[in-house]
């Protein structure tokens, strides 16, 4: 029985995902047609996935509320601003000052603080960087993001220096020549490592879809 | 069909018979790996969480199932299969976050796989395949709390992420997590490199799979990667001596 819905989901997939991909190589309506109505399908099983993945979110937080586990305020709070957004969301529509009010006064503010932080945290995280990995990949990192940050940002004083153009030009150098040149290289290897992931699933040796 | 779709084809075709080919002889032949640091502490650090009693987390990022960006996903959901079996006699198996809907599901489907597997279909619960949030910054703000009321001690990200992937790595580093981190995008494997104790550059995040063994076809993806990778470098210098040479294509 296992055996059986196995052989039929991967089969599914198998299928779906050469539809697809031969859609790409072979310009034939059918292909075409068949690849476009796949698509739409998974766009709208995506968006329904949102929903089930909502109430995941929401049933992990009920959980831990209810069990009064470490952080359940957090949770009790993240439970009444999601059904306060919700309600109004359904109630008025999308485009409601509240529902806007919501988003420009706590959303927006908070995800631009997490992007600020980031900035905290990075230079933090070069410094311990120097003492858990001293190696020269790790030097020569930081030298480089050094040498970018001098050439990118603003001098207060001797903008027009000799020194600040030479800076300037190595920044410009390093960035377009070295640094483009290994995100070449690493992008190569990005997309071959991408391929043979993608053609697993294809060829049902990797089932995320389970047994 | 066009040259370029001519070429696209001959590529998967030549990959597929070479991850089959390879997958047939890895019996024979044993794949040799070079040193990765971080998958070489890995296994020692699982170890650890599960005979501590702390918790293995896994952030299959923000990346979403019908993009083009979900091939790191996907191989972190492979990933999260073998965890998930080494883990299941744990006190506190292996939970998996998501920024997405459709990869929290997929992500619960391949938890009660792994435990149906070994026989511990009782240890799935739905929780360990969740969603923290829906857009990247209102993931990784939920993550600290996450790791500290979870106690994790190993913080895996395999999957798709932009610029939090710092934060998302940091954090885990101020739990005193094991952290080790990869991710498709080029940027963001920059922010991992100065975060993470443990980053994964370029493909290696594909290459997981194949170090924990994962199945025969992760080595042979591998070794036909290689392959293909040499070709590849061979059509690039032909190409820029040719033109060097002034003989045009």
């Amino acid at each position: 029985m296992k055996l059986g819905a196995y052989v039929i989901w991967a089969a599914v997939a198998t299928a779906t995902g050469l539809f697809v991909l031969l859609g790409y190589f072979f310009q034939l309506d059918l292909l075409l047609g068949l690849r476009l109505l796949l698509i739409q399908w998974a766009v709208l099983l995506a968006a329904g996935a949102l929903f089930l993945g909502l109430f995941n979110l929401l049933s992990v937080h009920w959980t831990k509320v209810s069990l009064q586990e470490g952080g359940w305020p957090y949770s009790a709070v993240l439970i009444l601003m999601f059904l306060v957004t919700l309600v109004l969301g359904l109630l008025f529509g999308p485009d409601y000052q509240g529902v806007m009010l919501l988003f420009r006064y706590v959303q927006l503010p908070v995800e631009s603080s997490l992007l600020a932080l980031l900035a905290v945290s990075l230079t933090l995280a070069g410094f311990r960087m120097l003492s858990r990995r001293r190696d020269l990949a790790s030097l020569v990192f930081l030298g480089a993001a050094f040498l970018t940050l001098l050439g990118t940002a603003p001098w207060p004083v001797g903008a027009d220096s000799s020194l600040a153009l030479l800076v300037g030009d190595m920044r410009a150098w390093m960035s377009q020549v070295v640094a483009a040149g290994g995100a070449r290289g690493i992008l190569l290897g990005v997309a071959l490592g991408a391929i043979t992931t993608g053609l697993r699933v294809l060829l049902a040796s990797d089932r995320p879809y389970g047994d | 069909m066009s040259s370029t779709g001519t070429v696209g084809l001959g590529i998967l075709l030549l990959f597929i018979l070479l991850m089959l080919a390879f997958a047939s002889l890895g019996r024979r032949w044993e794949s040799t790996f070079r040193e990765l640091p971080g998958l070489d502490a890995l296994g020692n650090a699982i170890e650890r969480a599960v005979e501590s009693g702390k918790r293995v987390h896994l952030s299959l990022g923000t990346g979403s199932v019908s993009g083009t960006d979900s091939a790191p996903a996907l191989a972190g959901l492979a990933l999260l299969k073998r965890i998930a079996a080494i883990t299941s006699m744990s006190d506190k198996p292996v939970v998996a976050t998501t920024g997405d809907g459709a990869m929290a599901l997929l992500a619960q489907d391949s938890l009660r796989t792994a435990y149906s597997d070994v026989g511990a279909k009782d240890r799935f619960e739905s929780i360990s395949g969740r969603m923290l949030g829906p857009t990247p910054y209102s993931y990784v703000a939920t993550l600290p709390t996450m790791l500290d009321t979870e106690d994790v001690s190993v913080h895996l990200m395999v999957g798709s992420f932009g610029a939090e992937s710092g934060l998302a790595a940091d954090f885990g580093d101020r739990q005193h997590a094991m952290v080790l981190a990869g991710t498709d995008d080029v940027q963001s494997q920059a922010l991992l490199y100065a975060t993470a104790k443990y980053p994964l550059v370029g493909e290696e995040v594909f290459a997981v799979g194949a170090y924990l063994d994962v199945s025969p076809l992760h080595k042979a993806s591998l070794r036909a990667q290689d392959v293909v990778r040499y070709l590849v470098v061979g059509a690039i210098l032909a190409g820029a001596l040719l033109h060097t040479l002034g003989i045009g294509l």
